[in-house]
């Protein structure tokens, strides 16, 4: 009994002796490693591009940055722009169990032979008009005092299997609207 | 009379702490500020504009033949070709899984490069199915130069030297916005 009663004592006292300091420095270490690869993999992750869920960019060996401009992105779903549904594709039987994209655009949403997307087409002019007011209402002017022109960069981002008909048909609206340079987005390959 | 203690030995015993504390403080904030804006995955952009009419007149460019370097890529086979005439067609049949063959596509183009180094636009005619994938790694095989390509050299008319050329083709414009002839 009295042997027990040594140990508990003994315990006790070693649990006063002191108060319990904590070794931060090797858990500073890890946070400095942690931050420094953060800061440097930052420099990469300039821009304001936004993403949909379950699209699969292509990998492009370009090394161009894209700067901020009005986005669109396609997927074999739907068509987003400005982070705003604008129109869903059908999905054709072609869809079904295959790897590859089977859509279709509803007739309604095509006008001018099949060559311009109709509710694209509406955003972008809504979108346009919205830029030049505030253009019309900023400080910033050219040589001349005039409002600084509209750029008309769309920038385009697209599931690796949208196809080409497709992404033609965009630019064909988006040049209608007033939109005359394009950017392709895709994901930089590592070196 | 007892001699008073040296005070160094005090200062001995106790060595100089520093309070972690708000540093760490700051550096997980700064994480957490980092994590939550960073984009994991970084983006790269192709620039290509909408093609405009040329305001040249139609017997003038015939007159001067210009190269109008076009790339065409149907299902089976990629052609190179001027609708002038400037250079010889060349027809790439497809590689084994179904695309298009990028590396000979470069070649050849690395060639018409060589040939005429002052130029820097192409025109692009993809069939409608090619998928956006296929888009991307043919106009990166058609805007880049690689390291193990062989060098291509232009005059520098202001300096009068020789320089290395860095981007292959990088003006590219899309030829069938309007729909296939």
């Amino acid at each position: 009994m009295a042997f027990y009663r040594s140990i508990r004592s003994r315990r006790s006292r070693r649990r006063l002796s002191g108060s319990f300091d904590l070794q931060l420095t090797s858990m500073m270490d890890v946070l400095v490693i942690i931050l420094v690869f953060l800061l440097k993999s930052y420099s990469a992750s300039t821009n304001s591009f936004t993403t949909v869920p379950g699209i699969k960019l292509p990998v492009s060996a370009s090394q161009d940055i894209p700067s901020d401009s009005l986005q669109v992105i396609i997927t074999p779903e739907g068509m987003t722009f400005e982070s705003e549904r604008i129109l869903d594709f059908i999905q054709t039987e072609a869809a079904l169990g295959s790897t590859e994209a089977g859509y279709a655009f509803k007739n309604s949403d095509l006008d001018e032979e099949g060559r311009r997307i109709v509710p694209l087409y509406d955003a972008l002019v809504k979108a346009r008009d919205k830029s030049e007011l505030l253009r019309a209402k900023s400080k910033a002017r050219d040589e001349n005092g005039n409002p600084l022109p509209f750029e008309g960069t769309l920038a385009i981002q697209a599931d690796k299997r949208v196809q080409y008909d497709t992404i033609r048909k965009i630019m064909y609206t988006a040049a209608t609207a007033g939109y005359r340079m394009f950017r392709f987005l895709a994901i930089k390959r590592e070196m | 009379m007892l001699k008073r203690p040296s005070s160094r030995r005090k200062t001995g015993q106790h060595g100089i702490t520093l309070n972690l504390v708000p540093i760490l403080d700051a550096m997980v904030t700064l994480i957490g500020f980092l994590l939550f804006t960073m984009a994991f995955t970084a983006l790269v952009t192709i620039e290509s504009p909408f093609p405009v009419a040329s305001t040249k007149d139609l017997n003038q460019k015939i007159k001067e033949k210009p190269l109008q370097l076009t790339i065409t890529v149907k299902q089976n086979q990629t052609e190179i070709w001027s609708p002038f005439d400037r250079i010889n067609t060349r027809v790439i049949a497809n590689a084994e899984q179904g695309q298009p063959d990028y590396r000979a596509i470069h070649e050849a183009l690395i060639s018409v490069k060589q040939q005429f180094p002052e130029e820097s636009q192409i025109v692009v005619v993809p069939f409608p199915g090619a998928s956006y994938d296929v888009l991307i790694s043919l106009l990166d095989s058609i805007r880049l130069t690689e390291p193990s390509d062989p060098p291509v050299f232009r005059r520098n008319t202001e300096t009068g030297n020789d320089e290395l050329v860095k981007n292959l083709f990088s003006d590219v414009v899309f030829g069938n916005l309007l729909g296939d002839s």
